[in-house]
């Protein structure tokens, strides 16, 4: 356990990663513009390391908004970390945190320390203990003297860390990433991939990668919406990488 | 001022994407007075940047009072001493030179801009135009030629003729501005539209 | 970091930010009445002897007040001839641009030896009388970190979309691409707000909560 959540004054009740675990979807619908996309999709998701594959478009990314509360289900229920979505959605913030794959589409501050800080004034801390746990925070992942780095001076890599601590810096005990080391490069991605292995978080990440995705605890195959493939890593892999090699093989004779 | 007790009004909802687009167009006049991509011939010794187009692009895209606040930001960020002002210019200075009554003009011509393209019954493009002439020429110079006079000591006639050598590069400025709001207003950037 | 402060340890860097701004505000209301060239040029030598002493960057940030110098030239040109090229006329002349010269020079004094985060807290006090009214310096703070973070971050798809440019064609880049940039800043802002939101800001104002 990294740290329980704050509570907000006025906020959700408190709920610790004790009493409420993991996440459960029922049944949930979902239309994107006129066409549907999730019709009755039904999910647990408790395992530490959870992995989503698929082709683009194939609602990985939508899944993972719906988590976080960037978008509200149709029908159905989604309960994140003891949370129902639907009424405690303000609150999904504080248990979910979000990684995105462009680090520039979501640094928000100059420097590094503004950047961490923001969330958890946001929880309503006091800016003085905010700057506090963000010195805390980088010195626990040994970038001590980062504080006040300007964040357009950091390397792609070092960028996609930040976001990783600016997201997990209020203490949420989920993390979802969508594609959250496509654009590095392999040695930058290893390395970040180590330190995601290290987070007691629990993480649902989208990816392409599917070497990293090989050392999580399961692996879920979507298309259109649908889950096509749901399993440990070695079930599922093989079968998505071969669908996908023989659809690669299908376009190619297309054009 | 009553433009920024709307957008600082915390139980006002301003939202998110209001902010965001409000601080990011606020970037791009900065960003728009830093590269120079206005070849015009030398206008007195002073490269004509964008800078003026990007307040009027402010008001045709954003709507006006959206714009003019864009264009308030902006100023604000310069005065707290990031050099963005047209060739690198910025810190308190800029408020108390000679051109400080076109720097401060630009919020209203932001907001008149916007306010009449909104209004004018025509096609886009001719509203866009008139739009930005009226709010980016006439408002921007009614603001600054005065203030040229005042602080510069000279009468406002020769302010006038001193600036009038910045308006036909305004008015291509403004000709541009209008094309290319318009190429954002029919593409659905605008829109609502999110995946 | 993008901003006009000029790190150091001086007298004038260890005064409070609403200090300066209340010395500015009160030198001016000094300095607009004076009318004999030779007080203000008096007041600018003292002025650029405190550049002096900030040191060499401090002294090349005068250097940056070249971009007025013609309309500078301009304005004492159009006041001598309103003068008839008398010693009057040429005083007046000397008087107003030495003027600006001088509360230019002492505006950015306030600005180079304050940093950003010090001038936005004596924002902060400034407003803070305001928000029984509704207004949140909080949120001013927020737009203002944004514009920072985010104009390097359009600076670079700018020189992108030049590069894009200059690889297929050899005309000079043009106006051209600027619709382009448009589109491409409100498809962005369009991102950050999404982040934003994923942070728990505005929490339940989401696009999809109406």
């Amino acid at each position: 356990m990294f740290r329980s959540p704050g509570v907000r004054p006025g906020g959700a009740p408190p709920v610790t990663r004790g009493d409420a675990h993991g996440i459960q979807i029922r049944d949930v619908w979902l239309n994107r513009g006129p066409t549907p996309l999730f019709c009755g999709l039904s999910l647990d998701l408790t395992e530490p390391r959870i992995g989503l594959v698929g082709p683009n478009g194939s609602g990985k990314s939508t899944l993972l908004r719906l988590l976080n509360g960037l978008m509200a289900a149709d029908r159905g229920d989604i309960t994140v970390a003891g949370l129902n979505a639907r009424t405690h959605r303000r609150d999904l913030p504080t248990r979910v945190g979000f990684v995105f794959q462009n680090v520039d589409h979501q640094i928000l501050f100059p420097t590094v320390r503004e950047e961490l800080t923001f969330g958890l004034v946001e929880q309503g801390r006091s800016r003085a203990e905010a700057r506090e746990e963000a010195e805390r925070l980088l010195a626990l992942h040994g970038c001590g003297d980062w504080g006040d780095r300007a964040v357009d001076a950091l390397s792609e890599g070092q960028k996609q860390l930040v976001c990783i601590l600016a997201a997990i810096a209020p203490g949420p005990p989920i993390l979802v990433m969508d594609e959250p080391l496509a654009s590095l490069d392999l040695a930058t991605r290893l390395a970040l991939a180590a330190r995601l292995a290290r987070l007691p978080h629990q993480i649902i990440m989208a990816s392409h990668d599917l070497d990293l995705l090989a050392t999580f605890d399961r692996v879920i195959w979507l298309d259109a919406g649908r889950i096509v493939g749901d399993g440990s890593p070695g079930e599922v892999l093989p079968l998505y990488r071969a669908h996908e090699m023989a659809r690669a093989a299908a376009q190619d004779t297309l054009s | 001022m009553m433009i920024w007790e709307t957008v600082l009004a915390e139980n006002t909802a301003l939202e998110t994407r209001s902010l965001v687009r409000i601080a990011l167009f606020a970037a791009l006049i900065g960003v728009l007075g830093l590269v120079p991509p206005v070849y015009l011939p030398m206008a007195a010794g002073v490269p004509v940047t964008a800078q003026s187009m990007a307040v009027m692009l402010a008001g045709l895209v954003l709507g006006g009072r959206n714009g003019a606040l864009a264009v308030a930001l902006f100023l604000l960020v310069v005065a707290l001493g990031a050099p963005l002002l047209s060739g690198g210019r910025g810190g308190l200075g800029v408020f108390f030179g000679p051109t400080a009554g076109f720097a401060l003009g630009f919020i209203p011509a932001a907001l008149v801009t916007g306010w009449l393209a909104q209004r004018l019954p025509w096609p886009r493009l001719a509203a866009n135009l008139v739009a930005a002439m009226v709010g980016g020429i006439g408002v921007l110079y009614l603001c600054g030629v005065p203030a040229l006079a005042a602080i510069a000591h000279i009468s406002l006639t020769k302010a006038l003729l001193g600036s009038l050598a910045f308006v036909p590069g305004d008015m291509l400025k403004a000709v541009l501005a209008a094309l290319a709001a318009r190429t954002v207003q029919d593409s659905g950037a605008l829109g609502n539209s999110r995946r | 970091m993008m901003s006009g402060y000029l790190a150091g340890h001086s007298i004038l860097h260890r005064l409070p930010a609403g200090l300066k701004l209340f010395a500015l505000a009160l030198l001016s209301l000094l300095i607009l009445p004076m009318d004999a060239p030779w007080r203000l040029a008096g007041a600018l030598v003292l002025t650029l002897a405190v550049y002096a002493a900030l040191g060499r960057a401090a002294l090349a940030r005068v250097g940056l007040l070249r971009p007025l110098v013609p309309l500078l030239v301009l304005m004492f040109v159009l006041q001598a001839w309103a003068g008839d090229w008398t010693s009057a006329g040429l005083e007046a002349g000397m008087a107003s641009v030495l003027r600006i010269v001088l509360m230019v020079l002492l505006a950015d004094l306030v600005t180079l030896s304050t940093p950003l985060q010090h001038m936005m807290d004596a924002l902060e006090t400034v407003l803070r009388p305001l928000r029984p009214l509704g207004v949140s310096p909080r949120k001013l703070a927020l737009a203002v970190a944004l514009v920072l973070r985010f104009v390097p971050v359009l600076l670079s798809a700018w020189h992108a979309r030049e590069e894009a440019w200059r690889a297929r064609s050899t005309r000079r880049p043009s106006l051209a691409l600027i619709p382009g940039f448009l589109a491409d800043t409100l498809r962005l802002a369009d991102r950050v707000a999404e982040a934003l939101d994923a942070r728990g800001f505005g929490r339940g104002r989401g696009p999809h909560a109406e």
